[in-house]
């Protein structure tokens, strides 16, 4: 479980974080969003207490990250796959990671084969993808088998099949009760994994909930044998109606119940009535446009 | 990629506390030993002194009175090469940027600088003792005849100067947090500052040369001075480290 409460980074007189509060429950996978700059890293660096806070504090399993007595144990933290020495093998770099941990060394190989590194564990790491350095990252976060996680852009670099093994990863992770922060760009990714979405921008968290409650109806799109018809009814009933892009109207505010009954009362006969969904990347734009 | 699910048929127990500090020294030691730089750098330390050695006894004609002065001036060119190990232990972390899996494995960044103080000290004053075993050993053999009184001693005094320079690399590297610019601070500071003020002020650049301290300790004379010289040099290096490690944000 992560605590955020009024967290707030300043460097000089510009403020890159201002007063970010959440809290993560274990068993979901939060996606958190933002545009570049917008505080997302400077947020998470700030958890795992690599960057001083100003203000505000932030709590793993109810401590500071750096009070924590073994915190690679608590939390797995997966910041910048690029962040390792190339010189050192795969293996290499685990086993030292495991070994500060205190997880045995068989761990490693485990991990290994989970991120299909096993091929490549003996080779330096200054030869790999950024896929695979992408994964090797997330294999270290995984060594000890944390209740947290905590990633920032990890399907940077991965393939269509790396990625849908990181959603079942994650997913897995929250199912058996911990707790998963998720930065990413590919905000479709994030849609299809997520239970929960913190969107931030400007260094202020603009959007907290839900991802069914976020991406909510924006009305509903009805087409119908009369359109004309159906739409006079509809305005004479109150509601909002324009036409849409292929001749179907647009009734804004409107379940579609509301519209099935104004036009059962009126005799209409309907062809097609949904409702009008935004898609994530409508909310990202209209919540992060400054 | 295998299924996303992490094998739970033993279930992963980490240690519940953090690695204690004599473990972290040695994770410390295996992390610079497990890099080609590392490595390199180690090899190249530990034969510097015995093919300077070399060098010397070929070239030379003259008879030896003591075989100290030789041992400690070819065992000093090891012990410059351990000021890089010391550099590269710290600053190479910030440079490389591993310094984030450092400090996420274990936040408290004294700790973690003490026991990378103690991982290259101890690391140095192996390295710099072999080196200096091995000069007198090419001595012994091919050089002139001389009685080896005091070379134990000597080679005790270059073990001392190894890990001394290998620290004041880590604190200055701790300081800086840049390979580059800490290498050219260590190797300016004494292959070119300390050299000119020896040129303008002899006694100011005897006082603090940490060169003339180990030559000194190793022919016994002025042992608290120069004691006090190489100690200070230390402290300041690992203070400044530590106080600039503390503060710097991992970006």
């Amino acid at each position: 479980m992560i605590t955020v409460t009024g967290l707030t980074k300043q460097y000089g007189g510009r403020t890159v974080v201002d007063d970010v509060s959440f809290t993560l429950e274990p068993g979901t996978v939060t996606g958190f969003l933002g545009p570049n700059g917008a505080g997302k890293t400077t947020t998470m660096r700030m958890v795992a207490g690599l960057v001083p806070a100003t203000s505000g504090s932030a709590l793993v399993d109810g401590r500071p990250y750096a009070a924590l007595p073994n915190p690679g144990a608590v939390m797995g933290t997966l910041l910048d796959a690029g962040a390792v020495h190339p010189g050192r093998t795969g293996r290499t770099h685990l086993r030292l990671i495991a070994d500060a941990l205190g997880v045995p060394a068989a761990r490693v190989d485990a991990v290994l084969e989970l991120v299909d590194l096993t091929s490549a564990a003996r080779r330096r790491i200054g030869g790999y993808s950024l896929g695979m350095r992408q994964r090797l990252g997330i294999a270290a976060a995984l060594l000890a088998d944390p209740p947290v996680l905590m990633f920032d852009e990890p399907a940077n670099g991965l393939d269509p099949e790396g990625i849908r093994w990181m959603r079942s990863l994650l997913r897995d992770h929250a199912g058996r009760g911990g707790t998963v922060l998720l930065s990413s760009h590919l905000l479709g990714e994030v849609e299809h994994t997520v239970d929960r979405l913190l969107v931030i921008g400007g260094g202020r968290i603009v959007a907290d909930g839900p991802v069914a409650s976020l991406l909510g109806t924006d009305g509903v799109s009805v087409r119908a044998a009369d359109p004309a018809a159906l739409a006079r009814a509809l305005t004479g009933a109150g509601f909002a109606v324009a036409p849409g892009t292929d001749g179907e109207l647009v009734v804004s505010g409107a379940s579609p119940a509301d519209v099935g009954a104004v036009a059962a009362a009126g005799g209409h006969a309907l062809t097609d009535l949904r409702p009008l969904q935004r898609g994530l990347e409508d909310v990202f734009f209209t919540l992060t446009a400054a | 990629m295998t299924a996303a699910v992490i094998p739970s048929s033993r279930p992963v127990v980490p240690r519940r506390s953090g690695a204690s500090l004599s473990a972290q020294v040695g994770l410390e030691v295996r992390k610079s030993l497990s890099t080609r730089s590392g490595v390199a750098l180690v090899g190249a330390a530990a034969l510097l002194a015995p093919a300077a050695m070399s060098v010397a006894v070929a070239s030379s004609a003259e008879p030896l009175s003591s075989p100290t002065g030789p041992v400690v001036v070819t065992g000093m060119l090891s012990v410059l090469v351990l000021l890089a190990l010391g550099v590269l232990s710290t600053a190479g972390e910030w440079t490389h940027g591993s310094v984030q899996t450092t400090y996420l494995l274990e936040p408290r960044r004294t700790r973690v600088l003490a026991a990378k103080a103690v991982a290259v000290a101890a690391v140095g004053a192996g390295v710099a003792a072999v080196a200096a075993g091995l000069a007198t050993g090419v001595l012994a053999l091919f050089g002139p005849s001389v009685p080896f009184d005091g070379v134990g001693r000597a080679v005790l005094v270059v073990g001392i100067a190894g890990a001394a320079f290998a620290l004041v690399g880590a604190g200055i590297g701790a300081a800086l947090g840049n390979t580059p610019g800490a290498l050219t601070g260590v190797y300016l500071l004494n292959l070119g500052v300390l050299p000119l003020l020896q040129l303008f002020t002899p006694a100011l650049a005897d006082a603090i040369d940490p060169g003339n301290a180990v030559l000194s300790l190793a022919q016994g004379s002025e042992q608290a001075q120069s004691i006090t010289v190489l100690t200070v040099w230390v402290a300041v290096a690992l203070v400044a480290g530590a106080a600039m490690t503390r503060r710097r944000a991992v970006q």
